[in-house]
């Protein structure tokens, strides 16, 4: 019989790595239309989490209602965070240039400076500290599942997921819009000669991508019970070398490694404190790049 | 003016704005924070040139790059509190460590490429980040380390800021002269071939691995001693100093500067410290500052304030790097 | 001894035999072309002679010393130098220091010389990166950004490039695609030159009206195989060489 404790720990993993996932989904999906990384990626899931506590202080709407507005805004960010920080870079979209080299960097760079501006804008405005959430809200009742402790924000965050998850994967697969995304992953010049709107494509994706990182956002926030204006740089990171190990365009690879992340974090700190564990993602990251330089579940594509 | 003179015009008077300009208006207006934003933006330009002969000349995107700047700092602090150890120790031992360390990790994952190359180092520099805070038995953790014992020179105690000011820019400068033969040269032209395409630069006999991994590594100790000249000036480390944003911040200067521009890499390093420091009384603007100007550079100027053709060609005449077998007076080549 | 010596040359990816057991040679002086119709294995070819592609099985012999296994940049070292077959000159940097690559791969500067070295060495690689530039015709515009180049001008920058390594051999892809008529005459006049000069020339071309008026032998591939190793009479008039290039639709 395995130690209630391990038990306890892979259950806090799982819900970490969950979160990670949906992080990293957004960030598959942009690199996926644009082979860009998208760096401003965590303060979209910072700016959701402070956007339901705004939402929360001023109207306190039941929980499904702060949910559903965080989701909308995240898609509004991402529009938002295309015009300015991608869009004027993609000059020539007409040409080979639409995944060129030059624009890869240059949106690299915009992105990277977009996301200084947010969160330090959000320091000025808030202060660094942490913000208290009203305790009702707070998604960490405590459910007793025979030895093992959970509380609710581990179902709702397991539940959100798995509806987010499905609803992408119908999306993408079933659905007009699902299979210009996948045609301007494949080949965006080509998906431009067969009459897809790779403008609106990009768009989308950015929209879908920071829905889901702006949920995670707000989520983290509701259980932790803590929001502040640096809290996504880390799990922006960890959901970046998610995605880099699952092989960068894979969707699934992504996901399956971000739950890998967590629950690895997760037992680590039963072993070494938690200050170190940062370095579990660290050193997964860097092995994966050496010994599986496509990624985990990459499939021989392009080094970029 | 002499031939002489006429060619190396531009350096000369840098040289002449660091060593004589600054140090004089220093010692009529000096207060220490003159001395200490000074000195900031000196530390700073040799980050951001070393950084560039990477990222700029090479083209490998390197996201950890305060973290070795922070080994150098704290290398050469824990050797002065702990073993005693001053200055002429301190300093090189900072860069070595830093250089060691670069050569180590560079080894397995100069093989990586673009996107992989940046990861990779981005992981790197929050893994030193994360050992330098939480390592308490060596490092002191987040308590940082204080340096009480300052810069003493042959048994000499250097005390007055300006001699302190003249040491920091003597040593930036001879440090600069290093990184600027490496760029403006015949080995900075293979350097620019990596980034250019590093598979026809092999085919054009260099040796890409290796050069990426010495270039990383020079870079690294040059960080080092930057770390160790902050260390020594403010006399105090701590791991908050080291971390992503820093790296951010120095990536952010020859982005503004123009990437490939070692002349731009300096003069972006002076606008992201002073510009900050300048708008002090708008209130504590100091990153949003950063994120803005490099935003509005990438978008309106993408080639930067100085540009690496324009930069290249100014080092050129600057240097009078006429070559004498080229039709004409053609200034060209290397010397 | 030859100086390039190619023994059953063998390459598969996955269950595609690209290049299937060729052999042949190139003799110091000679100017050899390598035809064959699309998907033959040429430019596969030159990936493994070059060390770009690791063979399957086989052996190649420059100068006599065998030189599979060894990286391209080792490969150019011992003075096999190549161009591509899509362009790839390095675009950011002037005519001239795409030039110079060449030279300083070919005579090296170390970090440390390049910090307190002499300018000995630095000018030699300038004298020879001029030499380069004047033998094909660049000298006037050796400050433009390679970018700004024509496309024709780029062709001959990238052969400056590799003339700047002062090879014993030159391998050359493909160098007349996507030149117009007259170009790839003067191109073929150029080439024909340099071989004049002594240095030992393997094209691989599309043209056969080029291959067949410059080259001192030819070789065809098909399919991977050689299908022929002759004088250009002999091979225009092999019913083998007449079938692989009728039987596609070239």
């Amino acid at each position: 019989m395995i130690d209630p404790y391990y038990l306890q720990q892979l259950a806090i993993g799982l819900s970490q790595g969950v979160i990670y996932a949906l992080m990293a989904i957004g960030f598959t999906l942009i690199f996926g239309v644009l082979n860009v990384v998208n760096f401003a990626h965590g303060e979209v899931y910072t700016v959701g989490a402070f956007a339901g506590l705004l939402l929360i202080t001023a109207f306190a709407p039941p929980f499904l209602v702060v949910l559903f507005a965080v989701l909308a805004f995240g898609a509004a960010l991402g529009f938002g965070l295309e015009r300015i920080a991608f869009k004027p870079f993609r000059r020539f979209s007409d040409e080979a240039s639409l995944k060129s080299r030059a624009m890869r960097e240059s949106t690299l760079m915009s992105s990277l400076a977009v996301s200084i501006v947010v969160r330090e804008g959000l320091e000025i405005g808030f202060g660094s500290q942490m913000q208290t959430l009203p305790f009702d809200y707070l998604i960490n009742k405590p459910i007793e599942l025979g030895p093992v402790t959970i509380v609710t924000g581990d179902v709702i965050i397991f539940a959100v997921a798995a509806v987010m998850l499905g609803g992408l994967q119908y999306l993408l697969k079933r659905t007009r819009i699902g299979l210009s995304i996948r045609a301007v992953s494949a080949n965006p010049l080509g998906a431009k000669y067969v009459g897809i709107d790779t403008d609106r494509t990009i768009i989308t994706t950015f929209a879908l991508g920071s829905m889901m990182g702006a949920g995670a956002g707000i989520l983290v926030g509701l259980y932790y019970g803590a929001i502040f204006p640096a809290m996504g740089f880390v799990p922006g990171i960890k959901a970046f070398v998610a995605m880099v190990m699952g092989g960068l365009s894979s969707i699934p690879g992504a996901v399956v490694c971000a739950l890998l992340l967590g629950l690895s974090e997760g037992l680590a700190t039963t072993f070494i404190s938690s200050n170190w564990a940062d370095m579990v993602a660290y050193g997964f990251l860097i092995v994966t790049l050496i010994f599986f330089p496509q990624g985990l579940f990459g499939a021989g594509r392009e080094r970029v | 003016m002499s031939e002489f003179v006429r060619g190396r015009l531009v350096p000369l008077l840098v040289l002449l704005v660091v060593f004589a300009l600054v140090p004089y208006g220093l010692a009529k207006f000096g207060k220490g924070y003159f001395f200490q934003v000074a000195q900031l933006v000196l530390i700073y330009a040799l980050l951001a040139v070393s950084l560039h002969l990477v990222t700029g000349a090479a083209g490998l995107l390197h996201l950890g790059h305060a973290a070795f700047y922070g080994v150098g700092a704290y290398v050469a602090a824990l050797l002065g509190t702990e073993m005693k150890l001053g200055f002429l120790w301190g300093l090189p031992a900072a860069g070595l460590a830093a250089a060691a360390l670069a050569f180590v990790v560079a080894l397995p994952t100069m093989r990586l490429v673009s996107i992989y190359f940046a990861v990779a180092t981005l992981a790197i520099g929050q893994m030193i980040h994360t050992v330098l805070l939480n390592w308490v038995a060596v490092t002191k953790g987040p308590n940082g380390v204080m340096l009480f014992s300052g810069i003493t020179l042959f048994g000499t105690p250097v005390k007055s800021p300006i001699a302190i000011y003249f040491l920091v820019a003597g040593l930036v400068a001879l440090s600069i002269w290093v990184l600027h033969r490496l760029s403006h040269s015949y080995y900075g032209n293979a350097l620019r071939s990596l980034r250019e395409d590093d598979q026809c630069a092999d085919a054009m006999g260099v040796d890409t691995v290796r050069l990426k991994i010495e270039v990383f590594t020079v870079s690294a100790f040059f960080a080092g001693i930057a770390g160790a000249l902050w260390a020594y000036t403010t006399g105090y480390v701590s791991p908050g100093d080291f971390g992503f944003n820093t790296s951010i911040l120095v990536l952010a200067m020859i982005v503004v500067g123009g990437l490939g521009s070692l002349p731009g890499a300096i003069i972006g390093a002076a606008l992201l410290i002073l510009l900050p420091e300048v708008l002090r009384g708008v209130g504590d603007l100091r990153n949003v500052m950063v994120g803005i100007v490099m935003f509005v550079s990438i978008l309106f100027l993408p080639r930067g304030l100085l540009g690496e053709v324009s930069a290249l060609s100014l080092v050129r005449r600057g240097f009078g790097l006429k070559w004498g077998a080229a039709p004409s007076d053609r200034e060209v080549g290397w010397r | 001894m030859s100086l390039l010596e190619i023994e059953n040359v063998t390459r598969r990816f996955g269950g595609l035999v690209a290049v299937d057991g060729v052999t042949t040679r190139v003799e110091a002086g000679e100017l050899v072309g390598l035809i064959g119709p699309n998907g033959a294995g040429k430019t596969t070819l030159f990936n493994l002679i070059s060390g770009f592609t690791p063979l399957s099985a086989g052996a190649v012999r420059f100068k006599g010393e065998p030189i599979q296994g060894l990286k391209p940049h080792r490969i150019a070292a011992r003075g096999m130098s190549r161009t591509f077959q899509n362009l790839r000159v390095f675009p950011n940097m002037s005519v001239f220091d795409n030039v110079s690559v060449g030279a300083v791969g070919a005579m090296g500067q170390s970090a440390f010389a390049a910090v307190f070295g002499r300018r000995a060495r630095a000018d030699a690689i300038s004298a020879r990166t001029w030499e380069a530039l004047e033998r094909v015709g660049l000298g006037g515009v050796a400050e433009d950004l390679a970018a700004n180049l024509s496309y024709g001008k780029r062709k001959y920058l990238e052969i400056a490039r590799a003339l700047a390594m002062k090879p014993e051999l030159l391998i050359l892809d493909e160098p007349a695609a996507g030149l117009n008529d007259s170009e790839t005459a003067d191109l073929a006049r150029f080439i024909r030159s340099l071989n004049g000069e002594g240095l030992s020339i393997m094209l691989v071309e599309h043209d056969m009206n080029l291959v067949m008026g410059i080259c001192s032998r030819v070789v065809v591939l098909a399919s991977g195989r050689k299908i022929a190793d002759a004088e250009p009479a002999a091979v225009r008039a092999d019913p083998a060489v007449l079938e692989a290039y009728l039987g596609v639709d070239e």
